[in-house]
């Protein structure tokens, strides 16, 4: 009988991409101070270094990342590695390394080594998230999460907006923590345990005993976790946040929670047995009914809203709702179903939603830089002619949110619809049509704007500006990463596919 | 050769010139602006010796004729992967593709050199090299195509890179109106190819190559179960490949595509794109061969067109158009090949071999006979009616000698490279017109090819007579001393001269085109090539009597052409307004259809539009509602989130009963 201790020292290197990110927060926050002065003046270009500080740390964890082991046994250790950590570390690794240089010209000088640590921050807790093996665990790498997510919101632009959108954000993230944390405590409650492998065992040994609690904590942790999944009607925040807050924290904010709460309901749902099965018992007694209830609002409440918008930063968060909605088809689907799994269409779809979506905060980061040129649909009229390059790229990363070939968001779209509809039960083939839909209808606005940009003279004559370097790198990375998705989906595809939910003790 | 070197080999044959096409498509215009050409030709360079490689690689040096093992190069990757649906990145190459590459690529090659010289100063400068290079990265593309959808979607994409580059000078009403038509009549062509698609979908449940064509057992089975299926199948792909390579009636676009700039009318409108259709119905040997039906469709086909382009051709005065109508009446010879299999199986893979041996010839020579058009036109200030200039050979030395190689190829003169795949297409047809059943029908077409191959010989050196000899005369827009082609120009007219002589000699020698071809997978050849010395000398007969014909009109007696134009003036009006087929389409065909499209509009305009814009107008009333709770006050979040969370708890109560 090993001490707990003892357990933990074993499993340290189970967590050594995690841990080098945290060590260079701690570096970071401890000795970024010393580089300011009292006033917070920075000697200019400071920022530069600790991005290149933070661009390290991650190298070194993906170093480790791709070299380490890939599986390792759960049982009643504290860490867990399996196909789906390899995966999340693998995307947020990458799209941490796009953030930060997205971030770089987005805080000034004097707050870099904050902004940068937090972020380096936020993607350990990612990773956490899909290796905790214990509800106390999954509960500190969610708050992992939250707690810098509010420090990076408020950052890059610190007025009376911004103050405005990160105090809203906190507030309704506390409360779904709250709910989450209720959810969690139910569940140990039905156990006795927080050990996850423990409460699978214990649920599998006694599925009759205390069912309702587990049911009931089900349901909780999943309206808890549609907060940060951004799914109605958890979504209200998005918009005001968005709008509110700079391109960087909007683009961060549009995909790392939806990673974390994607990969903490693959975590807790199987816990709930029979609540989440294989296949349709027939009686729509199953939580799916449930999620794909969710999945249908989300995308219809998603896409009707932006339909109308004319602010670009809140057009992107109903577009954010309505993606979320469509990843929870894959969720409804569920893990075995044959012959293709929705939890690997769902794991594929975050990837390709997540180039996309980065990249077109990206790109209109790299025109407008830290002050806010460009925040209406108006204001990208002429763009093409003004910048050809960046309206290319937003045209790419635009024709993937809405699902066109040739790009990610085409080969994503159609795995979730393959899901949907080779599901066989009369609920997959609803959501494969509901999905299909609400596609047609998310068509408009993104190609309103791709048409504003190429059709619509430009608003005013005049010199085009600087474009910003930082940002610039990031979109063109995403937008090439969004064809390339299309052209050969093949190794993220199989690494996604790889993870069977229900597999896991 | 290491697998390795193999697959790079093979990406990058497409691969470079997709690469130059997307450089001098984001440089190009700012950046590079008229260096573009350099991209290009560095890609096009690599795509030559890449296909040379290939072409060594495919089939070992030491091939012999018998015992021919098939061999195939392929790479590739799974593109997609979803369920039961697997759909693969295929670049495959045999015998018969590698054979086209090599002569696509070295064409395009010289072609892109040429084009330097020819379009310099236009303002459309990089435009044109981008588009030229998407245009060759298409087009290997679509001969390394390893199943049948990845050959629909290059077939596509040649296609849109023909529409860009025939109205590259878009600003001229003609050239916009050509770029059209060319689109409009290929979509005829392409319906029944994606028809024939879906239809080897059904039958076979694969689009692959190796399980549709080179698999004998089940190909068999296939024939044997549903014969009416396959035959219905090798019609619509015939559909297609009838668009493509403009035959008779969907040929009326390819006169009408010399309003592109010359060096794409020799590289696409001639030497490559055109040749698909050939080229389709070639690699789909295996599945013609088992519908006589369809071959003798495709031989009538090819005679018809061949007999109409070339009478055509007679009387045209503009001379790319004389040389449009003859590529037409060449592919028709092609064609006219390909169909021999109607006359026993065996003789099928003779006759797609003959077929492709002159889509290999007529590649250079073609090209050839273009560029030295393009070259005059170049120094005639872009005049190309022949009844304004005469006499050119002392102001043009080099453009003159290389247009009279490339006519003398074409028109089939001994030993040069057009006499021989011309003997081979004459030879097939001769021996399918002994066969007991349709023989009778391939003696009729035999003989209308060789009447076609003295119509050739007549109007190819009427062209070349009424461009370079008689009196001197230059048109104001030549101004007083028409160059002759500067050294860009002037070097791939000279290689592609050498080439027109040579390559049929060349390829002929020991039969070695077609005991190359023989590697290809289901083209093993059986039998001894026979040389058909008498069909030679008719052949080369009719050749010169054509030439001397047209000596004797053109430059012996001047006057006899108007007077015969005068007495038969019926004939030539017929033959001059192109039988009147453009006016017969647009009668039966456009105008009806024009009419249609007017009902349609109006339908459409007040009825659908108007659903339509109810339909659209649902969405946008019911996003009302939900926009009224974002009132953006915290606490309005958290109720709404509270009933959220009542929600999911009431369901899963409500769930246990």
């Amino acid at each position: 009988m090993t001490t707990a201790i003892e357990q933990l020292n074993a499993a340290v290197y189970l967590i050594a991409p995690e841990l080098i990110l945290v060590v260079t927060v701690c570096v970071m926050f401890i000795t970024g101070p010393f580089f300011v002065t009292e006033s917070g003046v920075a000697t200019p270009g400071l920022r530069k270094r600790w991005t290149a500080l933070s661009l390290t740390a991650i190298g070194c964890a993906a170093f480790v990342w791709y070299t380490s082991t890939r599986t390792a046994p759960a049982g009643a250790g504290p860490f867990r590695i399996d196909e789906l950590t390899f995966y999340v570390r693998g995307l947020t690794l990458a799209a941490g390394a796009v953030l930060a240089v997205l971030f770089a010209e987005q805080i000034d000088d004097g707050h870099a080594a904050e902004g940068q640590a937090c972020l380096l921050a936020i993607l350990a807790g990612v990773n956490l998230t899909a290796i905790a093996n214990d509800l106390v665990g999954l509960f500190l790498a969610l708050e992992l999460v939250s707690i810098p997510t509010y420090v990076l919101l408020y950052l890059p632009r610190r007025g009376a907006a911004n103050q405005e959108a990160t105090a809203k954000y906190m507030l309704l993230s506390i409360f779904s923590s709250a709910i989450v944390l209720y959810g969690m405590s139910l569940l140990y409650g039905a156990s006795g345990t927080t050990n996850l492998a423990g409460i699978m065992a214990a649920r599998s040994q006694h599925p009759e005993a205390s069912a309702t609690l587990a049911r009931v904590a089900a349901a909780t942790l999943v309206a808890g976790l549609s907060f940060r999944i951004a799914a109605a009607p958890f979504h209200f925040y998005a918009p005001d946040v968005f709008q509110g807050v700079s391109s960087a924290a909007a683009a961060m904010l549009s995909f790392v929670p939806k990673v974390v709460g994607f990969v903490a309901i693959l975590r807790v749902l199987p816990l709930a047995g029979e609540l989440w099965p294989a296949a349709d018992s027939g009686d729509g007694a199953s939580i799916r009914t449930l999620l794909a209830a969710l999945a249908i609002v989300t995308m219809a409440i998603g896409n009707l809203l932006a339909l109308r918008q004319q602010h670009l930063h809140r057009l992107l968060a109903y577009s954010s709702v309505a993606h979320a909605g469509y990843m929870l088809v894959g969720l409804a689907v569920g893990p075995a179903s044959s012959p293709i799994s929705g939890v690997g269409a769902l794991l594929f779809y975050l990837a390709a939603y997540g180039v996309t979506t980065i990249g077109i905060f990206a790109l209109l980061a790299c025109v407008a830089g830290k002050g806010a040129p460009l925040q209406t649909q108006g204001d990208l009229a002429g763009l093409s002619r003004v910048h050809p390059a960046v309206a290319l790229g937003l045209a790419i990363c635009l024709f993937g949110l809405t699902g066109l070939p040739p790009t990610a968001g085409f080969t994503g779209k159609l795995n979730l619809f393959f899901a949907g509809w080779s599901d066989g039960t009369p609920l997959g083939r609803t959501l494969a049509i509901v999905m299909a839909i609400n596609a047609a209808i998310a068509a408009w606005y993104y190609l309103r704007l791709i048409a504003v940009m190429f059709l619509d003279p430009p608003a005013a004559e005049g010199q085009p500006g600087k474009l910003f370097l930082g940002p610039a790198v990031a979109g063109a990375a995403c937008s090439a990463a969004t064809v390339l998705l299309f052209v050969a989906p093949q190794p993220v595809w199989n690494a996604a596919a790889r993870f069977s939910a229900l597999a896991s003790p | 050769m290491s697998p390795q070197t193999q697959q790079l080999v093979l990406w990058l044959i497409p691969g470079a010139p997709l690469v130059a096409a997307i450089v001098i498509a984001l440089f190009g215009p700012r950046v590079l602006r008229q260096r573009s050409h350099w991209p290009c030709w560095l890609a096009l360079a690599a795509s030559t010796v890449c296909a040379v490689i290939l072409l060594a690689d495919v089939v070992p040096a030491t091939f012999g004729e018998h015992g021919a093992a098939a061999s195939v190069v392929a790479a590739g990757y799974p593109w997609l992967d979803i369920g039961q649906m697997q759909v693969r990145i295929d670049l495959r190459a045999d015998a018969m593709s590698a054979l086209m590459l090599s002569m696509v690529t070295s064409v395009s090659f010289l072609v892109s050199i040429f084009s330097a010289g020819y379009m310099h100063g236009d303002r459309g400068y990089a435009r044109f090299f981008a588009a030229f290079s998407l245009f060759v990265f298409s087009m290997a593309s679509l001969v390394l195509s390893g199943n049948y959808l990845q050959l629909f979607i290059f077939w596509e994409l040649v296609g849109l890179c023909s529409y860009l580059l025939i109205g590259f000078w878009f600003q001229r009403p003609s050239a916009a109106a050509a770029a059209k038509k060319a689109f409009v009549v290929n979509r005829i062509g392409d319906m029944g190819f994606i028809l024939g698609i879906f239809l080897i979908w059904t039958t076979f449940g694969s689009l692959d190559f190796s399980s549709v064509l080179f698999d004998p057992d089940r190909l068999r089975q296939a024939g044997a179960a549903e014969p009416g299926r396959i035959t219905i199948i090798c019609f619509l792909l015939l559909l297609g490949a009838m668009g493509k390579s403009a035959q008779v009636p969907l040929h009326v676009w390819l006169p009408d595509a010399m309003e592109g700039p010359t060096p794409v009318s020799a590289l696409i409108h001639a030497a490559t794109m055109v040749t698909a259709g050939v080229y389709l119905v070639a690699r789909s040997t295996p599945l013609f061969a088992l519908s006589p039906d369809a071959q003798m469709f495709v031989s009538g086909i090819g005679a018809t067109t061949a007999l109409l382009a070339a009478l055509i051709a007679l009387t045209q005065m503009d001379l790319k158009r004389v040389l449009a109508y003859s590529t037409v009446s060449q592919l028709a010879y092609m064609f006219m090949a390909l169909g021999v299999g109607a006359a026993g199986v065996e003789l099928a893979t003779d006759g797609a071999t003959a077929g492709m041996f002159h889509l290999f010839t007529h590649g250079f020579f073609k090209a050839l006979l273009f560029l030295a058009a393009g070259s005059v036109m170049h120094s005639m200030g872009d005049v190309i009616d022949m009844r304004r200039f005469g006499g050119l050979r002392k102001a043009l030395p080099v453009t003159h000698w290389t247009f009279l190689c490339g006519a003398a190829a074409l028109a089939g003169v001994p030993l040069l490279s057009g006499f021989w795949s011309k003997d081979e297409i004459l030879a097939v047809l001769h021996e399918a017109g002994e066969h007991e059943r349709v023989g009778g029908f391939f003696t009729a077409i035999y003989w209308v090819a060789t009447a076609t191959a003295f119509l050739t010989a007549f109007y190819t050196f009427r062209a070349y007579f009424m461009t370079f000899w008689g009196a001197e005369r230059f048109p104001p827009e030549a101004g007083h001393h028409p160059h002759d082609a500067p050294p860009a120009m002037a070097w791939p007219l000279r290689i592609l001269a050498v080439a027109a002589l040579g390559v049929g000699a060349a390829a002929s020698a020991g039969h070695w085109f077609a005991t190359y071809m023989a590697h290809t997978p289901a083209m093993a050849h059986e039998g001894e090539h026979v040389f058909h010395l008498d069909l030679m000398v008719v052949s080369g007969l009719v050749a010169f009597a054509g030439i001397a014909l047209a000596w004797l009109m053109y430059v012996g007696r001047p006057g006899l052409a108007a007077s015969i134009s005068r007495r038969a003036s019926f004939l030539y009006d017929l033959s001059f307004k192109k039988f009147f087929l453009d006016e017969l389409f647009l009668s039966i065909l456009v105008l009806p259809l024009w009419a249609a499209a007017k009902l349609c509009y109006l339908i459409d305009l007040y009825i659908i539009d108007r659903l339509v814009d109810v339909v659209g107008s649902v969405p946008r009333l019911l996003s009302r509602a939900p926009r009224l709770l974002h009132t953006g006050l915290v606490s309005n979040y958290v109720l709404m989130m509270w009933v959220g969370l009542l929600a999911c708890l009431g369901y899963v109560l409500g769930m246990m009963g």
